[in-house]
């Protein structure tokens, strides 16, 4: 036994090609799954701190009802750690050289920004510069646009309430920029010690006090649980999560993460166990040989669990070795992608994924071939045994999914990948074994000759068990690629779709009922139809069947469209990218009823027929719910949560009209005009949104990329490992064909072809079961609409033809470059 | 047909006529000659032996005879072709319509049944129905009963008689054996090594066999025997006495 246990070092097992194979597959397991968890890590902070910048903070407390907080809430925020910082937003009139204008007025304090930058011009032909700090006390940086709206140079005083204030720059762009209706164009920053004295803040003003704080995760969440009691319904707490748009992609990005690590860990698992039952298989000998002098069965047991183990944390620490400096060469990426230095982050619980896939890839495939060896008869000594015939690996084979897709579960949370991945590989399965029916019935008559096409056939025939069983391996490894390229595909598509080019930048809002046509009329002259034109009537929704709204609704739920006045209105027909999911749209007829969006109605419980009452200014409108439908909120169109049918409940209510479309860069300047001409019109400018989200999206889509690239890579590795492990039957075979005459040119046509309708097989294969997965995840995980990928769907199957003829060809290699008798005596 | 089987036809020529056969392996740190200067004639439907000790050369010399390698100096040829000057393809297409093979561990392919085994040179060959004449051959050595058996379900003797069955399938005018019987017990390899005789007369092929068996050698009709790489004349008196 001791003898036998000093045989089995690790040195010596390295010398076997399954060994090597079997820790290949290992080391890369651990390696991928831990780079991708650490990476994922990285990533989501790292976006999250960009997208933080959005909130120009961590958080931000809005109080919308024009009080201050009480000062305690602000010391007891620093005194848990958190940085700080206050703004003052208002409307008001200021006057520069000659002309008077509506402005929107963000006072900010030093602190402002906490996170990003602001952009601004010294002058209107000066560079364009990042700056950390808002305008000093008796400063004020104003809109481009203003500038040339008021006449006015920069060094003028614009006057502002009682205050007059030298402008100082020009402001770009604003880190929270944020989308609000009430921020009505345009800009002007200042100082928030200079609002007092402006005078224009009375009792009963409208303005929005915000407050800024940044810090750790768990010094925030603290701080929430502190101040979540003591917030009044008009206060609101937003985290960069709650932000719509940003939130939409940040979920999608971090999914996709996760679906890139869960199809890691099943790759590797897959790995894992082709490569050691082939090295079982080449253990029986050995085994044999042990029994003949003597070992026990329980021995030989125990001899394969040490080596397992010993494989276990050899490929656990040289997966760990690789992977931290992959780890690190993905967040200089990141890092010259985002062009800013990205802190390193380091979280030792990602690592946890790596073990534990380790661990089970090893127990769950790797040990129970092995654990087999220990039935293999000392006999085979003397003469070879019939080998298994697959039928007592079925009940391992359901502990291994069960382990996997239970491994994958816990990895990624989400019942529905599981589900849908699991879906996929039944049908993958199902496929083969029509598949594996139909090569045997369709090929059985083909007999040989010396074309080299119906030696493949022939070939294929002949290793049906070995071809299918690669056919098998091959299709999973690409239906786990496949996937991930057709969610990365229709997911970026999806994001392409939601922010064409020419997405509406513009809104024009506070058009007045009776001036409604000359604004069409005027965009229409300058080229740029106006396509929608939306009525707009502020009201706060109060009542649901008879009782107060808040009582009839679960006080679990912060529902902030109930703590404001919403934007309603009135159409005749249904926004293209709205979608009806209960009742129906209203008949021309028809004026009583009312629209609501489907995740407001769903969070207040409603269904058709619900009363909602209304109050709008001094009246109330009651109807019933007739709709429900969805919107799309990032369309960067006019969004309404309660739609009611033309000549409906809001008829006589006062209205103003709202729109938005696309206006290139090159004629901002029509703005000038327009504004001169419908003063009381005000123009929300969101290009530079659609510019961050754009470049967001270009972010994650790069980080995406390469995780993508690893994947790949990793696929890549099964596949030579698979091809690998019938090296030795290949070369002999290949050996043998030359010894019976077959011609080098013959042997290599033929084998390429018989590994190419392999691979060819195996991705149309591995591509329809992804499609049928990627189905699955559409409608779970990312929201987005099916459709086939033919962009995915052609290629795939035609590369991986080609690359598994490139591996035929370099398996053939040592067998054409030595002499057959040499390589027949080298493989005996 | 091609200008080597219609070489002097008519005239009785040796079927094997090697000259000067020297072959070196390079090793890591020197040269080893393995073969030195080797001369040998075998005539049509002659059966010779070689024997020696293991590492005397004598499979490398089987292997050169066979066109499997080609040698460093000297020069072979079969049927009356150079093969020594010829492409890896020009003897891979000889070997597929006039060389048969028996190796001493059988080298049948694991995956294949024995009646695929058997077709695989009738395949390369592109001989029409290479199933029906597989058929044929394998009923000849008594395995009809066992065709869609993989070698791994056959014993050692009938694995060995699947390989003999495989190596007269193609109608070779040489059949080339490397210890047919080295792997079989006695009685087996009586058995085998009298089928390989049978079939050899009927078939009227020429027979090189490598063994170190001198029973089985004793029932060739000529003796060579090799030591050291160098092949040694048959004595007279042994031809006489066969």
């Amino acid at each position: 036994m001791a003898a036998a246990r000093k045989l089995m070092s690790v040195r010596r097992d390295w010398r076997e090609r399954d060994v090597r194979v079997v820790l290949a597959a290992l080391i890369i397991a651990v390696a991928t799954v831990a780079t991708i968890a650490l990476f994922a890590g990285q990533l989501q902070r790292t976006l999250v701190s960009s997208a933080s910048s959005f909130l120009a903070a961590d958080r931000q407390l809005e109080a919308e009802n024009g009080r201050e907080i009480p000062s305690g809430w602000l010391t007891e925020a620093r005194s848990r750690g958190l940085e700080t910082g206050r703004m003052v937003e208002f409307s008001t009139m200021v006057f520069g050289a000659e002309n008077f204008q509506l402005v929107s007025v963000k006072a900010v304090s030093d602190e402002y920004p906490l996170r990003g930058q602001i952009e601004v011009q010294e002058d209107p032909d000066g560079a364009r510069q990042l700056v950390a700090q808002g305008p000093g006390p008796g400063e004020v940086w104003i809109n481009p646009r203003l500038l040339r709206l008021l006449n006015m140079s920069i060094g003028d005083s614009l006057e502002v309430g009682n205050r007059n204030l030298r402008v100082s720059g020009l402001l770009i762009r604003e880190p929270d920029g944020g989308f609000r209706l009430s921020a009505l164009a345009p800009r002007i920053m200042m100082h928030a010690d200079d609002v007092a004295s402006t005078g224009v803040i009375q009792t009963g003003s409208r303005v929005e006090y915000v407050y800024l704080f940044a810090g750790s995760d768990d010094a925030l969440e603290g701080y929430y649980r502190w101040l979540e009691p003591q917030l009044e319904p008009s206060h609101e707490w937003e985290s960069v999560q709650d932000g719509e748009t940003f939130s939409r992609s940040l979920q999608r990005a971090e999914r996709f993460l996760l679906l890139g690590g869960s199809l890691a860990v099943l790759l590797a698992a897959v790995a894992v166990a082709v490569a050691s039952r082939q090295y079982s298989l080449a253990q029986r000998d050995t085994v044999a040989l042990l029994k003949t002098l003597g070992v026990r069965s329980r021995g030989i047991g125990q001899l394969y669990l040490r080596r397992l183990a010993l494989w276990g944390i050899t490929g656990v620490v040289a997966g760990l070795a690789l992977a931290l400096p992959l780890f690190w060469l993905l967040t200089r990426l990141l890092s010259e992608l985002l062009e800013r230095p990205v802190d390193l982050y380091l979280e030792p619980s990602a690592l946890a994924p790596a073990l534990l896939t380790a661990v089970v890839s090893l127990f769950a495939f790797a040990y129970p071939p092995i654990r087999r060896l220990r039935n293999v008869p000392a006999m085979r000594v003397l003469r070879s045994q019939p080998g298994e015939s697959g039928r007592e690996a079925i009940p391992d084979m359901l502990v291994a999914i069960i382990a996997v897709f239970g491994l994958v579960w816990l990895y990624a949370g989400e019942l529905g990948l599981v589900i849908s991945l699991l879906g996929g590989l039944g049908l993958l399965l199902g496929i083969l074994a029509l598949l594996g029916w139909v090569l045997v019935a369709a090929l059985r008559k083909v007999r040989g000759g010396g074309n080299a096409w119906r030696l493949a056939l022939v070939g294929l025939y002949r290793h049906r068990r070995a071809s299918l069983s690669q056919i098998a391996v091959f299709a999973m490894t690409l239906m786990l690629a496949a996937t991930l390229i057709l969610v990365r595909t229709s997911l970026l598509d999806d994001w392409q779709a939601q922010l064409p080019d020419d997405a509406p930048n513009h809104f024009l809002i506070n058009i007045a009922p009776d001036s409604v046509g000359d604004v069409s009329r005027f965009w229409s002259e300058q080229g740029h139809d106006l396509e929608h034109l939306y009525p707009m009537v502020r009201g706060r929704l109060t009542g649901l069947n008879g009782q107060p709204v808040k009582e009839a609704v679960s006080k679990d739920e912060r529902i902030n469209a109930l703590n404001r006045e919403l934007n309603l209105t009135w159409m005749p027909e249904l926004p293209q990218d709205n979608e009806i999911v209960q009742g129906a749209w209203f008949n021309p007829e028809q004026t009583r009823g009312v629209s609501v969006e489907a995740e407001l109605a769903e969070r207040l419980g409603l269904a058709i027929g619900d009363e909602l009452t209304f109050t709008i200014g001094s009246s109330k409108v009651t109807e019933p719910v007739t709709s429900i439908r969805t919107v799309q909120w990032d369309s960067m169109k006019p969004n309404f949560y309660m739609a009611f049918p033309p000549g409906g409940g809001l008829t006589d209510m006062p209205a103003t009209w709202i729109t938005s479309f696309y206006l290139p860069g090159d004629d901002k300047t029509a703005l000038n005009a327009f504004s001169r001409r419908f003063p009381t019109v005000s123009v929300l400018e969101i290009d530079h949104i659609i510019d961050r989200i754009q470049q967001i999206v270009q972010q994650v889509t790069q980080a995406i990329e390469a995780i993508l690239a690893l994947i790949l890579a990793a696929a890549l590795v099964v596949m030579a490992a698979v091809v690998s492990a019938t090296l030795q039957d290949r070369q002999r075979e290949g050996a043998l064909l030359r010894t019976l005459g077959g011609r080098q040119s013959l042997l290599v046509r033929s084998t390429m072809l018989e590994f190419a309708l392999l691979g060819g097989f195996a991705g149309v294969l591995g591509v329809a079961s992804a499609e049928a997965a990627v189905w699955a995840l559409q409608f779970g995980m990312f929201e987005g609409e099916f459709g086939w990928h033919w962009q995915v769907v052609v290629p795939i199957p035609l590369i991986s033809a080609l690359v598994l003829a490139l591996f035929g060809r370099w398996q053939l290699r040592p067998v054409l470059r030595v002499s057959p008798m040499l390589l027949l005596r080298r493989l005996e | 047909m091609n200008q080597m089987t219609d070489f002097n036809a008519g005239q009785p020529q040796p079927m094997l006529r090697v000259s000067n056969l020297t072959h070196r392996v390079s090793l890591e740190t020197d040269t080893l000659t393995i073969l030195k200067g080797v001369n040998l004639e075998i005539n049509r439907g002659e059966s010779v032996a070689i024997v020696g000790r293991s590492g005397s050369g004598k499979t490398t010399l089987l292997g050169l005879l066979a066109g499997l390698d080609t040698p460093s100096e000297g020069a072979v040829e079969l049927d009356g072709a150079r093969i020594s000057e010829f492409g890896e393809d020009e003897r891979a297409k000889l070997r597929a319509s006039r060389v048969g093979f028996v190796f001493q561990s059988f080298q049948l392919l694991p995956a294949m049944t024995a009646l695929e085994n058997v077709m695989l040179p009738l395949e390369l060959a592109g001989i029409e129905n290479p199933e029906a004449r597989a058929r044929e051959l394998l009923g000849r050595v008594g395995l009809e009963e066992r065709l869609n058996h993989t070698p791994r379900q056959l014993s050692g003797g009938e694995q060995q008689r699947v390989a003999i069955a495989r190596a007269f399938a193609s109608d070779p005018v040489v059949l080339f054996a490397d210890e047919p019987t080295g792997n079989l017990d006695n009685r087996t390899g009586h058995a085998v090594s009298d089928l390989l005789m049978a079939l050899n007369r009927e078939q009227g092929t020429t027979l090189v066999m490598v063994t170190h068996d001198e029973h089985l050698a004793a029932r060739c009709g000529r003796q060579f025997s090799i030591e050291a790489g160098e092949l040694t004349e048959p004595s007279p008196a042994q031809e006489a006495a066969d």
